[in-house]
């Protein structure tokens, strides 16, 4: 009964039978439930506490008062948890605010041997992104299944999200390098032995190459949920998406293909079709009409938007409607070397600074970015409601309001390609109408 | 138990956002002002969840202006503060700084190795019952059930002793020293907790809907973003910790002309989830400036004749 306010919003939807789980994250929870979980006892108990009571409004009891203030001291006890890491398991990064680089020691070894490339650009020989900015020595941990890259010197490099989410979550001990902390003998790169506390790391990383507080609410709270997310081409405003040249049409097959029965019908079309105009007598013609499909093919006077056929060349996608995120659910074999196709594609929206939903043309430029998915499988062939669900492309759009995120789907449906009238006539067997599923 | 921090709290400005780090502000704005901002972080001790979240606290523009203006925080160049304070921090400091960490390193890890053992003499005593009972039993004469309930026993007990054993191999060696590495959430100390002015920024941009935002709060209301509830503030009649949200806020400006359907769709959706739609905005004066003691507000309610 706690959670009126919050069922009441899916009344209407019981009759679909599609019934959405209560989000706990909708509300902010009462953190005396957090109490029950006793932390220390090294994950023994992981599970979350139901969500408590809440009260309609505040009243001058005493017993109100008590149980807000027990509230708020659960919190901030909650809250004042510290970040440690056990000598055994601690996991060691240094900042390196000037980007990737080698190691001091080899940096000196190539000065000695071979004298002709004596300081290379940060980040490109080494095979590491040039936006990393963090390297941890030690890489112990699950974590890094899909975080970070490795260097020969087996040194994995992180960037600003993924360095800033391990150390949230008390995961990598980030410490400051020897020439921000004024070292007299310290190199560019050297661990200085203090460590980064979470408001430094926060400075640090926050806007650093294109990480805005918004992606990173994303990036984190998707993290948590157990997805596996990575930056996608179009993270920087500049790249142009690579996202695109997967995005070829795929070869669909046309609609009636030359089959000895295509030709036979489409020479019958081509007999009954009736005169194009309409400005003089009926749409459907005065000709003999030997079936239904005829007619209401004849009716279907409005032109429709085929999502197959692409337009050429795509549309640019612009921020903040680009694809910055590539999704792979935790079912999702990651390998980071060669990573799969993607299970979602998300670009991410701030509430603030984009109030109105984005115009026709910056999502059809946006959905154009993303490859042709097209609703196949059994299910799909099934269900004409989950193929307009599916539709032919579709992206997820994050909008983030200070803090708060929602996800939206869009999905290019095409309801022109969907003959209602066909439907009863091809249930059972495939029609030659829709697009054959192509092994992918 | 209630901290009262230094006035004026630093609110750091990152990236065109703004952060509260300290615990002790966190809870005292939220406390004594009815600041509650939105937790973003990750909680350290359940990390792979979003319903409960950590550290740190970011806080709407509107919020961080309403401090500033109430005298009770200050705006801080966080990205300034950290890249000048860590480069001219003294030898000294720092020396003086790793070691107040490794002094807390030391003291987690005993308190650590305290609750370890007093769980293992907990899971021995544990053992030593079974093994009671398991004699007992024996010495019952029931020849039948003897075979596989010893088995049994046995199972356990190699259950219950691996795990303990090793650990307190682990422990006795210690090969690793006795310091956990500490992140803290703060970085006063080292640095200084007041920002010298140069480091201080000007008040926050804020939307228009400020004056309706002000109004609210100064009414007593919490105040949430209203994403969730495609409004602009949520607004909580007491601490969204214990409260439901009453009201679903919207700004306007006072003459400006919108769509009926507004209300309607925002009067739906707000009856739907047993909240109230509310509209409000400041009144013009003769300089054109919305003032904030003059904001009317008007709550809509789905009639359902």
């Amino acid at each position: 009964m706690a959670d009126t306010d919050e069922a009441a919003i899916h009344m209407p939807s019981q009759d679909s039978g599609m019934h959405i789980d209560t989000d706990l994250s909708d509300e902010t929870q009462d953190f005396r439930m957090l109490n029950s979980i006793s932390f220390l006892t090294d994950g023994s108990q992981q599970t979350l506490p139901k969500r408590g009571e809440k009260d309609f409004e505040p009243n001058p009891t005493l017993f109100q008062a008590d149980v807000l203030s027990a509230s708020r001291q659960a919190m901030h006890n909650a809250l004042s948890y510290p970040r440690l890491h056990h000598p055994k398991t601690q996991v060691i990064g240094v900042f390196a605010p000037n980007g990737p680089a080698p190691p001091r020691s080899a940096q000196k070894l190539d000065t000695i041997t071979e004298e002709s490339e004596p300081s290379k650009p940060a980040g490109t020989g080494m095979g590491i992104h040039a936006d990393a900015c963090v390297y941890v020595s030690n890489p112990k941990g699950q974590y890094f299944k899909s975080i970070g890259q490795a260097d020969r010197w087996n040194r994995v490099w992180l960037l600003p999200e993924e360095a800033l989410y391990l150390l949230e979550r008390g995961s990598l001990d980030i410490r400051w390098p020897c020439s921000e902390v004024g070292c007299a003998d310290g190199d560019e790169t050297e661990d200085s032995g203090i460590p980064m506390s979470l408001q430094a790391a926060h400075a640090a990383f926050m806007g650093r190459s294109g990480l805005t507080s918004e992606r990173f609410s994303v990036y984190t709270g998707l993290r948590r949920l157990g997805y596996t997310i990575v930056r996608a081409p179009g993270w920087h405003d500049e790249e142009e998406s690579a996202d695109s040249s997967e995005s070829e049409p795929m070869s669909l097959e046309k609609p009636q293909s030359a089959s000895l029965v295509g030709i036979f019908n489409q020479l019958l079309q081509w007999l009954y079709r009736p005169s194009p105009t309409t400005a003089l007598g009926p749409v459907a013609g005065l000709g003999i009409h030997r079936s239904y499909d005829n007619i209401y093919r004849s009716l279907s006077i409005i032109p429709w938007y085929d999502p197959t056929t692409s337009s050429s060349p795509p549309p640019r996608a612009t921020a903040p409607y680009r694809v910055v995120f590539h999704i792979y659910k935790p079912s999702t074999a990651f390998k980071k070397s060669a990573p799969p196709a993607p299970d979602f594609r998300l670009a991410v929206v701030n509430a603030r600074t984009h109030t109105t939903f984005p115009t026709s043309s910056q999502l059809g430029a946006l959905l154009e970015s993303t490859p042709l998915d097209p609703p196949v499988g059994e299910k799909m062939s099934r269900q004409l409601y989950m193929r307009l669900r599916h539709g032919y492309r579709n992206v997820i759009l994050a909008v983030v309001d200070e803090g708060v995120v929602s996800y939206l789907r869009i999905a290019d449906s095409a309801f022109g390609k969907e003959n209602i009238y066909k439907e009863k006539n091809t249930r059972g067997n495939k029609g030659p109408w829709r697009p054959r599923p192509k092994g992918r | 138990m209630d901290i009262e921090p230094t006035l004026p709290i630093p609110i750091s400005y990152i990236a065109g956002s703004y952060f509260l780090f300290s615990i002790d502000a966190v809870t005292y704005l939220r406390r004594e002002h009815h600041i509650c901002g939105v937790l973003s972080g990750t909680l350290p001790q359940i990390p792979q969840q979003n319903v409960f979240l950590g550290l740190p606290l970011k806080l709407m523009p509107e919020e961080a202006r309403l401090l500033v203006e109430k005298g009770v925080a200050c705006i801080v160049d966080e990205v300034k503060v950290q890249k000048d304070g860590m480069r001219s921090l003294m030898e000294e400091d720092r020396k003086k700084y790793l070691r107040e960490l490794e002094s807390q390193g030391q003291h987690a890890m005993r308190l650590q190795n305290d609750r370890k053992e007093q769980q293992r003499e907990k899971a021995l005593k544990k053992i030593e019952e079974k093994k009671a009972k398991a004699k007992a039993r024996k010495s019952e004469p029931l020849p039948a059930a003897d075979g596989p309930s010893e088995g049994s026993v046995v199972d356990l007990f190699a259950n219950d002793q691996g795990p303990d054993q090793t650990s307190r191999r682990s422990s006795t060696a210690a090969p690793y020293g006795t310091v956990m590495g500490v992140t803290p959430a703060t970085s006063y100390p080292p640095l200084p907790y007041e920002s010298s002015a140069e480091q201080r920024l000007p008040l926050p941009d804020v939307p228009s809907s400020y004056p309706l935002f002000a109004h609210l709060h100064s009414e007593g209301y919490f105040l949430s973003p209203g994403l969730r509830f495609g409004c602009q503030y949520l607004a909580y009649p007491g601490d969204p910790l214990r409260f439901h949200s009453h009201f679903l806020g919207v700004s306007a400006e006072w003459d400006e002309e919108f769509d009926l359907m507004k209300i309607v769709a925002g009067g739906r959706l707000g009856t739907g989830v047993k909240k109230g739609f509310l509209i409000g905005g400041a009144e013009k004066t003769e300089d054109g400036a919305g003032d904030p003691s003059s904001v009317r507000t008007f709550s809509i309610e789905w009639g359902g004749m």
